[in-house]
């Protein structure tokens, strides 16, 4: 067969994006095709976060901070060898499926889920955001009750690194003055998120200026929602003049 | 079919090509019109067009011909248009050549920047591997297997979930 460059098997490939069992055929033909291959078919992983064999390669690849946080509620982590891929760097997508598929493996090794899922989820989601600078969107959607809020403000430290994020739901977290610093930093150097979502946390006036000087800065955000979160009169005017600068 | 009115060439103008093998074809100015990149090694006296030999260069040439009233799409449309896999018949005909030619008009429309002649080898070559097992795929392009045994059980494991959906 004529070689072919590698830019004219994405094509290829593309056209298989469909059809998972096509792809995985094609990847198991040799080495060259599979790496090809792999980006494209855990793009699509983001849609099956509820498969527990998704839940279960996730585990495998926790660093050992990661894991350390699973210490304490005696989970058995799965012992196979270390993937071979980096294949949580290819999804693009957070969502409640992960929720679902973390729930499904805890049951099935049975143990118990209300107490220990919230943990598990931190540490998937801290490995994801440590190992894929290319996520697309994120829903963290009420995640206080689960994970309080020093970790939120961990999560969204993370974020720093992100190159590619368009989307952030932070609907009810309890994010504070802390979390709301944290987030302004991020926007004034974010160049990709378009829809914001900080309602009903708890920024108060302070978070709300926060907020306010990054919006001078950041020229992408499109959509920002922002109700419930007790800015007062002050943070309420400095939000906006932060808007009229986005606008005008 | 449309006539190309949009193309500013007028339809006597021609433009000369010559392959690396020194083969030289005069074609419509249109066609360089189209696809920017073949204008430029037009009429160089010396000048030839690297990598593409004569055989290659005329199928090339031949299937831009047939299509030069097609409207031109625009970028925006790559995905769906990739995703389509229905060829036109005399499309199917047309690339229903042996396997080292498709290979190397894929080639040469990579190397040309001949995007909609580029999409449609790879539609045919992707038409080639569907519904087949990993071994087929292998036989039908004469590939060899360079997986260890341990590594593609492994793969398989960590690949089992695409199978179910």
């Amino acid at each position: 067969m004529i070689k072919l460059p590698n830019e004219c098997y994405y094509p290829i490939f593309n056209n298989l994006q469909d059809n998972y069992k096509n792809l995985l055929s094609c990847a198991l033909v040799n080495r060259q095709w599979c790496r090809i291959i792999i980006p494209i078919l855990w793009s699509k992983a983001k849609n099956h976060l509820n498969d527990i064999r998704l839940i279960k390669i996730f585990l495998l690849m926790l660093n050992t901070k990661e894991r350390a946080l699973l210490i304490p509620f005696n989970i058995a982590l799965p012992s196979h060898p270390i993937p071979l891929f980096e294949y949580s760097s290819y999804i693009t997508s957070i969502n409640d499926n992960l929720d679902y598929g973390i729930t499904g493996w805890l049951r099935y090794n049975k143990y118990e889920t209300r107490r220990v899922k919230n943990v598990v989820k931190f540490s998937l989601i801290s490995m994801f955001l440590r190992t894929n600078k290319n996520l697309k969107s994120l829903n963290l959607n009420s995640n206080y009750y689960q994970f309080g809020s020093e970790r939120v403000n961990t999560l969204l430290e993370a974020l720093y690194d992100n190159t590619a994020l368009n989307t952030l739901d932070l609907h009810n977290n309890k994010i504070d003055i802390e979390g709301g610093r944290i987030i302004a930093k991020f926007l004034c150097k974010n160049t990709t998120l378009i829809h914001l979502d900080l309602s009903s946390n708890n920024l108060g006036s302070e978070g709300g200026e926060a907020l306010a000087n990054a919006l001078c800065k950041n020229t992408m955000l499109t959509f920002l929602y922002f109700h419930d979160n007790n800015i007062g009169s002050k943070g309420g005017k400095a939000l906006a003049n932060g808007f009229a600068r986005i606008t005008g | 079919m449309d006539n190309g009115t949009s193309n500013s060439a007028s339809e006597n103008e021609t433009i000369t090509l010559k392959s690396c093998d020194g083969i030289e074809f005069h074609i419509d100015a249109r066609i360089a019109n189209r696809y920017t990149l073949l204008n430029n090694w037009n009429g160089g006296e010396s000048a030839c067009i690297p990598n593409v030999n004569g055989k290659v260069l005329e199928k090339v040439l031949e299937w831009c011909e047939h299509h030069i009233n097609d409207p031109q799409l625009n970028c925006g449309d790559d995905d769906s248009r990739r995703r389509n896999t229905i060829i036109e018949e005399w499309d199917e005909n047309f690339l229903s050549c042996d396997q080292d030619m498709l290979f190397e008009i894929i080639l040469a429309a990579n190397y040309l920047e001949i995007k909609p002649l580029l999409d449609l080898g790879c539609k045919t070559v992707a038409n080639m591997m569907k519904s087949k097992s990993p071994e087929e795929i292998r036989s039908a392009f004469n590939i060899d297997n360079d997986y260890t045994p341990e590594e593609e059980e492994q793969f398989r494991k960590e690949n089992e979930w695409a199978e179910d959906y």
